[in-house]
């Protein structure tokens, strides 16, 4: 036989006999998944949990950690790529799947507090819960868990890890990263493993915690975690700053970060007024100040954040006094700002990661990319961390994300419009340590089956 | 391996003066703050660059030897000391401060920097690097990144892990990489997060940007007197239960008292079965309102005596007693064995209690001086080593402890890390799968076990084997519970 006229016959035994034995897989693993869940927790309705406009053929609801590794694994054993899908808030990250055929494991029924005594002011919760839940149950005994996640009703605290989602308030008390304390995983094979445990302070073995937070479900499922919890404050306030020019917002915000005050938040926003009815709200610049703690400690900061903002030339300072029923709206309009489940069809959403010092001149390039472009601009930033997160509208966007990814390395895609979201450099410019990470993902995900494509590695 | 050969090539990479090979020096070595465990290196390298740790490091590879991280040999978990022989490579060099950048609220230094003399440098430019484990004032920053370092502030300020924003890195195969520098939502895998508390088993550090921590504009410190130690452990449960946020809970029992209190003049009266430290610190404001809330707390479960320290010489003369009191146990025993656990808060009551059971099982004085906001226990069993019979049961007392907190829900250590003298333990907490997860991590930074070998995972379960198991999938189920 000639070379040629093999490779032909070769090909064509190939294909077919790929495309059987896939149909032959997916009908299989159908049957032994509505065998783990039962079948009415077994949907073949895809399309509302498109990603990227890529339909799941089948979703499992698993109720148990148990039945949700036994999915993995047996999607594991047919070589069946997985999505691990809480509340669906955030799933727009990213590049798209590379995958064509994949099913997507809920976390929605894993929705139980495991372990809570108050008074260790810790607590053990299923990766499914929601996080409005969790903070309602915490509420009930005088804590909470300082995350202040977009879309708090809907988004899971699986999903919330996953992402590395922060707050606001990560000033004051830290990002998940400081607050998670131990973790319950399932693996690509299905394996359980866990690590950390139930106390404030360990290190008993690897912090493996860190390993899996912000890493997008390409190493495991995150099936439960231990958090650190905070009282709730006895007096809380904020301080809406409102400047006409960023640099005045920026010189309060160095200004608190020179001193010795202790806000819980220090957030800007530009391009639309959290306070609806202010006036000309479109053209200010401002800064809000969350303080938390102590009533007399309280009360110092609105005295103190007054004083300064005022002596940095604040065109209006608006006080929000402790309880006043405005500060709770108010700071949920800055937690959702990063939100991806509601936007328009030409609508980018990045977070945008710097040294804090930088935070203002990346917002000045990216303010000045997005009138070259004719692009509309909203943003947050947590003035003091060197995070923000933006949300851009208009034709340009592509040239905008390339002349700003030229300037500033570390920008990540939240979301953006069908098509867009392929093309772009959705994690920034390539990490400089890829190949490590590249050996992390081999050892723990060797088949590339757990989000495959959608991270940077 | 040819021994001559090696230290003859490591002569050429880091000068002959850095490199110690002399039997007789080589002594200083054989150890760290955990005298149980002992171990000959072959040779001691003192590098000064990072260039020069990624050549002993590929010199290493070559020769197949291992390499054991060495800061200040403090640790107290035998993390330091060459088990299997090898190079120990000593930051003790490696000892600058390189740069303070306040604007961005971090600094850049040396592993080899002592964290005490950090604190000294950031002081005038009114900031402080948070963790301050009590062997801070000889400690380096190296060793605390490396095990995840406690101390009495991490109550307010978190652990050492929530310190540190990047590190310069020597992998196995030499590369020097960054793992970050401050900017905090970096994409990819948190391999800041991966290294800090790998106990010197993934690689070296040569280099770390850490978090700047403003000093707070006032503090207070009171020391609450208790006639004995249940009473000041309920009084930390209840202080941490009631939402009131200290910078320090603090407990040192009567033999710690005993200990200290010559020492420092701090003239507490004998009838101090418990002294609990308590500092309150931020703004001024309310400062006040909250220690009286906390004292309040205190008196309800039987405080004799509140005593405020009043000027900063005297909360450092309280901060000094209660810092160095591991130092002043030679006081009382010519040896220690300090265990390290941590349990839920509510459970503290409970677990001193049976400490107090296991000192007189064991028929040996245990010294208590721990930080207990966080729940973590540092019993301190006093024996005497040359004597054999103490000696075992002094290790099974420390058993006794482990399972003790463990049955509470605790862990097998809060700060000092497991290094050799946990490794055992390991099991009580994980299971095979648990370990083996950590195993696949280690084994995609280091396949070939040169950093560090045979710490943290339990003895006769290599990390090489555990990630072997689990990449053979299937097998794992008939393997589990081995």
């Amino acid at each position: 036989m000639a070379p040629e006229e093999r490779t032909y016959i070769c090909a064509i035994c190939v294909i077919c006999g790929y495309m059987q034995a896939e149909a032959v897989t997916m009908q299989t693993l159908n049957h032994q998944l509505a065998a783990i869940v039962g079948p009415a927790h077994l949907s073949e309705d895809g399309a509302p949990f498109a990603v990227h406009g890529r339909a799941p053929l089948l979703v499992a609801a698993p109720a148990s950690v148990e039945e949700l590794a036994q999915v993995v694994a047996a999607c594991h054993s047919a070589r069946v790529p997985v999505i691990p899908y809480g509340g669906g808030t955030m799933q727009s990250w990213g590049r798209p799947l590379v995958a064509e055929r994949f099913v997507a494991v809920r976390t929605t029924r894993l929705d139980k507090i495991l372990i809570y005594e108050p008074d260790d002011l810790t607590i053990s919760v299923q990766a499914g819960m929601p996080f409005a839940t969790l903070d309602a149950a915490l509420a009930a005994n005088g804590q909470m868990l300082p995350l202040d996640p977009p879309w708090p009703a809907r988004s899971t605290i699986g999903g919330l890890l996953a992402t590395g989602m922060d707050g606001p308030r990560r000033l004051g008390y830290g990002s998940a990263r400081d607050l998670v304390i131990g973790i319950q995983m399932v693996e690509a094979t299905g394996r359980v493993s866990k690590a950390g445990g139930m106390v404030v302070k360990n290190v008993s073995g690897f912090d493996m915690m860190k390993l899996y937070l912000g890493s997008l479900g390409t190493l495991g499922i995150i099936v439960s975690a231990n958090f650190k919890l905070m009282p709730r404050p006895r007096a809380a306030a904020s301080l809406s700053c409102r400047f006409a020019r960023p640099e005045g917002a920026f010189a309060l915000a160095d200004a608190l970060r020179e001193g010795q005050l202790t806000p819980a938040a220090v957030e800007y926003h530009e391009g639309q007024s959290a306070l609806a009815d202010s006036p000309g709200a479109a053209s200010m610049f401002t800064l809000e100040v969350r303080v938390e703690g102590l009533a007399a400690a309280v009360e110092r900061h609105l005295r103190d954040v007054t004083a300064l903002a005022e002596r940095h030339g604040a065109a209006e300072v608006a006080t929000l006094p402790s309880g006043s029923p405005e500060v709770e709206p108010l700071w949920a309009l800055h937690n959702n700002l990063p939100q991806t489940l509601e936007r328009d069809d030409n609508e980018l959403v990045l977070r945008l990661s710097c040294l804090p010092a930088e935070l203002p001149v990346a917002l000045v390039d990216a303010r000045a990319l997005a009138a070259r472009n004719g692009l509309q601009l909203r943003l947050n930033a947590r003035a003091l961390n060197g995070v923000a997160y933006l949300r851009l509208r208009g034709v340009e966007l592509a040239v905008w994300h390339a002349a700003m990814l030229e300037r500033w390395p570390h920008i990540t895609l939240l979301a953006a419009p069908v098509g867009l979201a392929a093309e772009l450099p959705a994690w920034g410019r390539e990490p400089a340590n890829l190949a490590l990470m590249r050996r992390i993902k081999q050892e723990f995900d060797p088949d590339n089956l757990l989000n495959p494509g959608r991270f940077v590695v | 391996m040819n021994r001559s050969q090696l230290i003859e090539e490591l002569r050429r990479v880091v000068g002959p003066k850095a490199v110690v090979s002399n039997p007789h020096d080589l002594m200083t070595y054989d150890a760290d703050g955990c005298v149980m465990d002992t171990g000959d290196p072959h040779v001691v390298v003192l590098p000064t660059t990072a260039q020069e740790v990624s050549a002993v490091v590929r010199l290493a590879a070559r020769y197949n030897v291992p390499i054991v991280p060495r800061g200040a040999g403090t640790g107290l978990s035998g993390g330091a000391t060459a088990m299997q022989g090898g190079i120990v490579i000593s930051t003790a060099r490696m000892d600058k401060i390189i740069q303070v950048d306040t604007k961005n609220g971090r600094v850049l230094c040396q592993p080899g920097v002592i964290n005490w003399e950090l604190s000294q440098y950031l002081k005038p430019y009114g900031y402080q690097f948070a963790p301050d484990p009590s062997s801070q004032k000889a400690c380096t920053i190296g060793g605390n990144i490396a095990n995840n370092s406690g101390g009495p502030h991490c109550l307010k300020y978190g652990i050492t892990a929530s310190h540190v924003l990047g590190v310069e890195f020597v992998l196995a195969d030499g590369t020097i990489i960054w793992t970050g520098e401050g900017s905090p939502a970096e994409p990819g895998y948190d391999l800041t997060g991966i290294v800090t508390g790998s106990e010197g088993t993934l690689g070296l550090i040569t280099a770390a940007w850490l978090r700047l921590t403003r000093l707070p504009e006032a503090v207070r410190v009171v020391l609450a007197l208790f006639p004995d130690i249940a009473g000041a452990s309920s009084a930390v449960s209840q202080v941490i239960a009631g939402g009131f946020l200290p910078s320090a809970l603090e407990i040192m029992d009567r033999l710690a008292i005993k200990a200290v209190n010559d020492m420092y003049q701090l003239g507490l009266p004998a009838s101090a079965g418990a002294a609990l430290l308590i500092e309150c610190d931020g703004v001024e404001d309310g400062l006040d309102e909250l220690l009286t809330d906390i004292t309040a707390i205190c008196l309800r479960n039987g405080a004799i005596e509140v005593r405020p320290a009043r000027t900063l010489a005297e909360q450092n003369q309280v901060w000094a007693a209660r810092k160095n009191a591991f130092g002043a146990m030679g006081r009382l025993a010519p040896t220690y064995y300090l265990v390290d656990t941590v349990v839920p808060r509510t459970r503290l009551p409970y677990t001193m209690e049976q400490v107090g059971r296991i000192s007189q099982e064991y028929r040996l004085p245990i010294a208590n001086v721990f930080h207990a906001g966080d729940g973590n226990l540092h019993p301190i069993i006093l024996f005497d080593r040359r004597d054999s019979s103490q000696n075992q049961r002094a290790l099974e007392a420390a058993t006794s402890v482990m399972h003790v907190s463990i049955e509470q829900g605790g862990v097998i250590s809060g700060e000092h890390g497991i290094g050799v003298e946990k490794q055992d333990y390991m099991t009580l907490l994980f299971s095979t799968d648990d370990l083996a997860a950590m195993a696949g991590l280690h084994q995609s930074f280091d396949p070939h076990d040169l950093f560090n070998p045979g710490k943290i995972f339990p003895k006769g379960r290599g990390c090489g084997e555990l990630a072997a198991l689990r990449r053979a999938g299937t097998a794992w189920a008939e393997l589990k519970g081995v």
